[in-house]
């Protein structure tokens, strides 16, 4: 089975259901071949957007390319367009090599090719033995696999995902995690994938796009927008992060960028706070500072100087500005609450108390 | 509280044991004859070819009734799920039209539409569609038209259910699969509702076979049913012991298919209640978009939904005629059938005589219903599941074998003309549907409430009268309207029990009609109609009331 992959290109893409706008002014370019993953929480559109690509909704104004061709005037059962939903939507009165054929069946294909394919389809997933079984009998990450096997058996271009890990517990979670990424990068076919899990996001994408309210907040690489996060919505979605002052602006600084003791005693930005609560990660410990401005979070080494840290320890931490990312003020004008800094320029030890 | 009321589903069960079961039974030993064990009685039914050819009917009746019920309801069904929370309370309120309408009712009005100069007919002849008139009744087409009419529903009802119960995504994956509107029918929509169509059909087969009244009225003499060949033997040449022979028959062939019902679907399912509005209505958001589809199931369920309701809305027109003849449209509008309806002594005396039987049946009904709920639903398991079967009977066995059945009870007791009697078979009859409605009203109850009067101090009875009675009032309530309804349109039961002084409102029709449609008839068939819609209208207001915002 193979697969190539077709670039999607959205223009200026606006939704509202009754007055309420979904989505606003969506634009997105996604090469071929991309694993794109649309994160965002619920009611951020994302899901929307997933529909009208697919054209079970239809966008009231903007265009969606596909290959560069407007797929508007397209019927859905032509778009030729691979889709695995949320709760599988396997047909429950076939079995999983029926619901793997049905597309096959649809095309009018013979049914010794319907059949080879349905094979190889079931093989790439790992399900050959499981051909006979009705979804019922399967189980939920085995359901999944049929899914996928249904969508990507009728070669599409692209591929969509709506939240197709959410139902599952999350060890299974991973493994299928893997086994999607190892499938994309045989088959390459182009991938979006909606999520409200960011490290699944942060995990699969080649391009990870953040949507809040019905837009676009950032899209990028994934590590461009966990280390360069456009502002506080995205760094706080994106993980944990503090919020710190650099100067005159504010910057985003994630945990494990944080010095904490000795280390931080030659940093030029410094503060003193009590230590709340330190937990063991396994490779590093969680360590929560507090003083009046509030909490700091820092993710430290476990390692023989931090286990010295103790919970009513006084405690100083410091950071290099080259580590915060400086943030646009703050998303549509909200008022940005930002730690209180004891900068090297000013003066260290206000915090102590 | 626990096991303390499984006894009070006791009187329920002696009350059907003597007035159900045994009269029953004894009618069907009747059938082995009634001195020594013979079989003659079946080797007649077997010999005598109008007993055969009547076997065969009956069976080609219920099956074709079964078919069209379907065929009818498919696109009706996918209207109403595929409709607007709105609009579907209306098609369900407009689907239940033919389940509410008094028997009676319908079939005259039915007459009064089909026969030979009848509203049909006129018009086809005068819009020139047809040169002479055709006979659309007191023929297989009549008796077809009839019985579909009021077995629709039955199929109507779980169908958009299951409608409404497919995951939209099951659609759309379909759909994104390159499935077609043809493709969507025959592989995603037939098989996910084919269960609910089994349901239904079943049902519908199951009522067709022991139905009285439409065949009886409505076909010809080729049309002879079951049921009537059992009230021919009986009110005619008197031999019991063939009516009682195809008793046996009729009871067998329902009881068969009730018990594949039961076996396929269980008895849960047949007494589901109707398809909830409100929530979950994705299906309905899903296939909003699909216009053409929608249109097409509009277009093809416009003359289904007619059908359903024509009687009803002939009903008002026809009863303010002038005609004595029920020519239509009516040249003169007049109040004279009303006026004849008050003045004369038999129209009177007959509804006083189903008010008066309707107000021993329905209390009687209500309070055996109600206690054998509560009995019933604290029942272990496997004691309930025969309890819930031996309750649900008297709405399975054809009304034409109780009527027979209790006949033989109670012509040696005197009882035969007495509103007792009669009010004893309607509370058979009605029975079940207390039962159902108040134990669904006690499932959607919340034990924990009874637990928290019981803690805060309460004895069994207090948390009774006070915590769980008021939760389980509306069933009661719901329930003494089905009952009430059950009573007052019965004809089959009041035909045997009942003699000329002590005859019904719903009798008294019956026999105008099947002689000829007297007017007053229809001022009676109107204001049964006015009747039955203000008990339920204020049975729904009074179940809405507590529902509805404080202003």
């Amino acid at each position: 089975m193979s697969a190539i992959g077709q670039p999607l290109r959205l223009e200026r893409l606006r939704k509202a259901y009754g007055g309420t706008p979904v989505l606003d002014d969506i634009s997105l370019d996604i090469p071929a071949g991309c694993f794109c993953a649309l994160l965002g929480a619920s009611g951020s559109g994302k899901t929307t957007l997933l529909k009208l690509i697919a054209g079970f909704e239809i966008a009231d104004a903007g265009r969606i390319l596909i290959a560069g061709r407007d797929i508007a005037p397209v019927p859905v059962r032509r778009r030729n367009i691979g889709m695995v939903f949320q709760n599988f939507a396997l047909f429950p009165h076939m079995s999983a090599a029926q619901n793997v054929a049905f597309g096959l069946e649809m095309r009018g294909l013979g049914r010794r090719e319907i059949s080879a394919r349905v094979h190889d389809a079931l093989a790439l997933v790992g399900l050959n033995e499981f051909g006979d079984r009705m979804p019922r009998q399967l189980s939920g990450g085995q359901q999944q696999r049929v899914a996928l096997a249904r969508a990507l058996v009728i070669e599409p271009g692209l591929l969509l995902m709506d939240e197709p890990l959410g139902a599952l517990d999350k060890s299974l979670r991973q493994g299928l995690q893997e086994e999607l990424r190892r499938l994309h990068a045989r088959l390459g076919v182009t991938i979006v994938f909606v999520t409200h899990d960011q490290e699944e996001a942060l995990h699969l994408s080649d391009l990870l796009v953040v949507m809040e309210r019905g837009r676009i907040v950032q899209s990028g690489a994934p590590r461009a927008l966990y280390e360069r996060p456009a502002n506080r919505f995205v760094a706080s979605f994106l993980g944990e992060c503090n919020f710190v002052r650099v100067g005159n602006a504010v910057g985003a600084l994630r945990p494990e960028r944080v010095r904490v003791g000795k280390s931080a005693a030659t940093l030029s930005h410094r503060l003193d706070g009590r230590v709340e609560d330190v937990r063991f990660l396994g490779p590093s410990l969680r360590v929560i500072l507090r003083n009046q401005d509030g909490e700091f979070i820092a993710l430290v080494p476990a390692d023989r100087h931090s286990s010295a840290i103790m919970p009513g320890q006084l405690i100083v931490a410091g950071f290099d500005p080259e580590d915060a990312t400086l943030l646009e003020a703050g998303l549509d004008g909200e008022h940005v609450e930002v730690w209180g800094l004891a900068t090297g320029e000013s003066r260290g030890g206000n915090l102590a108390g | 509280m626990r096991r303390s009321l499984g006894w009070a589903v006791l009187p329920l069960l002696v009350f059907l044991a003597y007035f159900f079961v045994w009269p029953v039974l004894r009618l069907l030993a009747l059938s082995f004859g009634e001195h020594g064990f013979t079989l003659a009685n079946y080797a007649r039914l077997v010999r005598v070819p109008i007993y055969r050819v009547a076997l065969i009917e009956t069976f080609k009746i219920a099956a074709l009734v079964t078919i069209f019920s379907v065929l009818l309801s498919y696109p009706l069904a996918y209207v109403i799920a595929a409709a607007r929370p709105h609009t579907r309370q209306i098609l369900l309120a407009l689907v239940l039209v033919p389940f509410w309408m008094s028997a009676l009712v319908r079939t005259t009005a039915w007459l009064i539409l089909l026969q030979h100069n009848g509203i049909l007919n006129s018009l086809l002849v005068g819009s020139g569609m047809l040169r002479q008139p055709v006979a659309f009744v007191y023929n297989l087409p009549g008796v077809l038209i009839g019985m579909t009419h009021v077995l629709m529903p039955f199929v109507v009802l779980p169908l958009a259910a299951a409608f409404r119960g497919i995951d939209p995504a099951l659609v759309q994956a379909a759909e994104g699969l390159g499935a077609g509107v043809i493709a969507l029918l025959r592989r995603v929509f037939l098989p996910l509702t084919a269960p609910a169509v089994l349901a239904g059909a079943a049902i519908v087969f199951m009522s067709a076979v022991g139905y009285y009244i439409t065949p009886a009225l409505m076909g010809g003499p080729a049309q002879t049913m079951l049921a009537q060949l059992i009230d021919f033997n009986i009110e005619t040449q008197l031999n019991w012991g063939l009516a009682a022979a195809l008793s046996v028959v009729l009871l067998v062939a329902t009881l068969l298919v009730f018990a594949f019902f039961n076996a396929v679907f269980g008895l849960d399912r047949l007494l589901a209640r109707a398809p909830a509005g409100g929530a979950g209505s994705s299906f309905a958001d899903a296939e909003r978009r699909h216009r053409g589809r929608r249109i097409a199931a509009s277009l093809l369920s416009a003359p289904v939904l007619l059908f359903l309701i024509a009687p009803v809305l002939i009903v008002f027109p026809m009863s303010l005629g002038s005609s004595p003849l029920l020519t239509f449209p009516p040249t003169h509008l007049t109040f004279r059938w009303y006026h004849e309806f008050f003045a004369r002594s038999q129209w009177m005396t007959a509804l006083s005589n189903s008010l008066l039987v309707a107000a021993l049946a329905v209390p009687a009904a209500s309070a055996l219903g109600t206690a054998g709920a509560l009995g019933l639903h604290q029942l272990q398991r496997r004691w309930a599941r025969w309890v819930e079967m031996v309750v649900v009977l008297p709405m399975i066995v054809p009304p034409m074998i109780v009527a027979v059945g209790l006949y033989y009870l109670f012509a040696p007791l005197g009882l035969i003309g007495r509103p007792w009697g009669l009010a004893l078979g309607h509370t058979v009859l009605a029975v079940p549907f207390v039962v159902l409605t108040v134990r669904a009203s006690l499932l959607d109850f919340d034990p924990v409430l009874a637990q928290a009067a019981t803690g805060l101090g309460a004895s069994w009875f207090v948390t009774f009268r006070r915590v769980m009675l008021p939760g389980i009032l509306p069933g009661i309530v719901a329930g003494a309207i089905f009952a009430f309804i059950t009573s007052f349109d019965d004809v089959v039961l009041a035909l045997f029990l009942t003699n000329l002084r002590s005859r019904t409102l719903p009798k008294l029709m019956f026999e105008g009609v099947a002689q000829q449609i007297d007017p007053v008839i229809t001022a009676a068939a109107a204001l049964i109609t006015v009747l039955t819609l203000v008990i339920l209208g204020v049975g729904l207001a009074w179940s809405r009331r507590d529902v509805a915002p404080a202003a």
